[in-house]
């Protein structure tokens, strides 16, 4: 109950937020009632899943302050659970989902426990390093499809099926993912008040300090590691039943990990809102870039071009992302 | 025992192209303490130059290794004192997605001017010969050229770094920043230079490796994630350990051969199912977890 109570309290955030975050909220749950074009549907069920991403990761990496860039990894185990046990076994979504997230977990307390004795540039680059081993096992294992993945045939199923997940309208998926999103929201926002957040938070801090005071370091990174791993295979497996067809190298590759922290980074890592903010400036714009130069014939790539020069302005100028200029603003107007 | 051998000189020699391309990121990295995402891109650029000033100019692949030494530093020079220098002021996270964001320009930069085919050198000195040292061991020449020109590359770095004026002042920026300044060391200027230098010495590696490697807009992120591993397995900063651990991962990647010999040493069937081709870079990546794990400051490595 004490938890619950924490999880719904956002009062140590200034009304103006808190009016903000309403009308989001709002717009978001009436979204799907407002005319909208398919492409729009797709690009929100993104962001949707970009921001969960991000708000998983914003607990190691934005709260702990560790670079993980190694998520994607999860990604694939989830997506992967879920599509074999259903195209197998026919198991629904709702349990496979479960599974797939304690198989991320447990995976990611093998490799969490040797990866965290390792800091700064060591740390990143190990984790790119155990996201692409895993990727490459995926590819030539057999039992998961190998480098073709596996596809999940919607036609065999009856439309609305709320158990697997297989819908042919896009607003079922967009609600039962909108749930996701609320719930992983409150999660956060209980997380950031609890003993495990504080105890992060005074490890980005100052990692000596931490332990002088008692905390256990290493444990607490697993721990979190293992919650922002949950977050990630639980989108994951969501992925698996809404894009219907997963290979390994779009699962798991680098680029979706380094992804995943640069939606959290741009936003502002390390504050509730920033990866939700961060996922849902970056996520419009690259998909409306595609849309708009992607198909033109002569300009191949001019999309991603624009999308890196707004990466490096923003890492250049503004590394505490947009959160950042927000909180520099009011700094300013208090005094 | 014939595959054996050429699994080994093979693995040598390609560790030796391997360690020229970690070569510039370790000593970036050495420097001013930042992973650079770009290297990859930086390779690619230095193929295409490679490539591009044999089909113009219709000279041999070979003498495109000056153009692309000088592309190589000037682009390295322009990035330092165009971005990288207030990527500097942020934390890591904020310099680690900027150079992605610098490796998903210049990637997509080239798809845009030159398309995404593969392209190869077809003529040139060195391209389709080889050397036959007997035992079945056979040396193309172009992988001849390029371990030898690593091996000289190496000995100017090293002793650049640490019998020259500039590698001392190098050194002093790396060791302390700020204390190399009070010292009247123009750290700015020797942190552009670290950058043209592992500019200048990943783009002749580029040119180089075009004539046995074929090259598309996305060939870098593959190098770039094996230079990592070799400069995190030799240490981050040191030279000699790059050009070591560069040694070990082309071993690592001639993996197969070594397979293939064992199955047929033992004769066993088993060991013809194991697809080993496929695990050729997961092993590299697995070494180097390994590695990490065992002694986390590589194997030369002083800085941390």
């Amino acid at each position: 109950m004490e938890a619950l109570k924490h999880a719904i309290d956002f009062s140590d955030f200034p009304r103006v937020d808190l009016f903000v975050a309403g009308s989001v909220a709002l717009f978001l749950v009436l979204f799907p009632f407002f005319p909208h074009s398919s492409f729009a549907m797709a690009t929100m069920i993104q962001f949707l899943m970009f921001s969960l991403y991000g708000m998983g990761w914003n607990t190691i990496g934005g709260y702990g302050g560790q670079v993980d860039l190694g998520k994607a990894q999860y990604v694939g185990i989830g997506a992967f659970t879920t599509a074999v046990m259903l195209i197998r076994w026919d198991i629904p979504f709702w349990i496979s989902m479960p599974i797939g997230m304690l198989l991320a977990v447990t995976w990611s307390f093998i490799i969490g426990y040797p990866l965290f004795r390792l800091t700064g540039h060591y740390f990143a680059i190990a984790t790119i390093a155990t996201s692409l081993i895993l990727k490459d096992l995926f590819e030539v294992w057999e039992f998961v499809g190998a480098a073709r993945g596996l596809e999940i045939l919607p036609f065999k199923y009856q439309s609305p099926d709320f158990l697997r997940l297989i819908f042919k309208e896009d607003v079922y998926y967009y609600y039962i993912l909108l749930g996701f999103f609320f719930i992983g929201l409150l999660y956060v926002n209980w997380f950031r008040k609890s003993r495990l957040g504080f105890y992060l938070r005074s490890i980005k801090d100052n990692e000596d300090v931490a332990r002088s005071l008692g905390i256990n370091v290493h444990w607490a990174k697993i721990k979190t590691y293992a919650i922002a791993t949950a977050f990630v295979s639980l989108v994951g497996s969501f992925h698996a039943c809404y894009i219907k067809n997963i290979e390994p190298e779009d699962t798991m590759s680098l680029d979706l990990s380094i992804l995943i922290a640069l939606m959290a980074m741009l936003g502002g890592a390390g504050s509730l809102w920033g990866p939700i903010i961060g996922a849902g400036i970056l996520l419009p714009l690259k998909s409306y870039l595609k849309e708009w130069f992607g198909a033109k014939a002569g300009l191949v790539g001019i999309d991603l071009i624009i999308y890196a020069l707004i990466i490096m302005l923003i890492s250049a100028f503004e590394p505490r992302g947009i959160w950042g200029i927000i909180e520099k603003i009011r700094q300013r107007r208090r005094r | 025992m014939d595959i054996l051998f050429s699994s080994i000189i093979a693995g040598l020699l390609f560790g030796m192209v391997l360690a020229l391309v970690s070569l510039g990121l370790t000593i970036i990295f050495g420097v001013m303490d930042i992973v650079n995402f770009a290297h990859g891109e930086f390779l690619m650029i230095g193929m295409y130059t490679g490539l591009l000033t044999s089909q113009v100019t219709g000279m041999d692949p070979l003498l495109g290794l000056p153009v692309a030494a000088a592309i190589g530093f000037g682009l390295g020079v322009l990035c330092y004192y165009g971005f990288i220098r207030y990527l500097l002021r942020g934390p890591m996270l904020a310099q680690l997605l900027g150079t992605f964001g610098l490796m998903l320009f210049l990637r997509n930069s080239a798809l845009l001017v030159f398309g995404s085919e593969d392209r190869v050198v077809h003529h040139g000195v060195l391209v389709g010969k080889s050397f036959d040292l007997g035992m079945g061991v056979i040396i193309p020449a172009t992988k001849l050229a390029a371990a030898g020109l690593s091996v000289a590359a190496f000995l100017a770095t090293w002793l650049l770094m640490n019998r020259s004026r500039i590698g001392k002042a190098l050194t002093a920026t790396s060791l302390d920043a700020q204390g190399a300044r009070y010292m009247g060391i123009p750290t700015e200027k020797m942190n552009a230079l670290a950058w043209g230098v592992g500019g200048g010495t990943v783009t002749i590696a580029g040119a180089v490796l075009v004539n046995f490697w074929p090259v598309n807009p996305f060939v870098g992120l593959l190098f770039t994630m094996i230079a990592f591993t070799i400069v995190a397995l030799g240490g981050f900063g040191s030279v000699p350990g790059a050009f070591f651990a560069g040694l070990v991962v082309g071993l690592i990647t001639e993996i197969p051969g070594f397979w293939d010999f064992f199955t047929y040493t033992f004769d066993a069937d088993w060991m013809l199912n194991v697809p080993m081709t496929s695990f050729k870079y997961m092993m590299v990546y697995v070494t180097y977890f390994v590695i990490m794990v065992i002694r986390p400051r590589g194997l030369f490595g002083w800085k941390h």
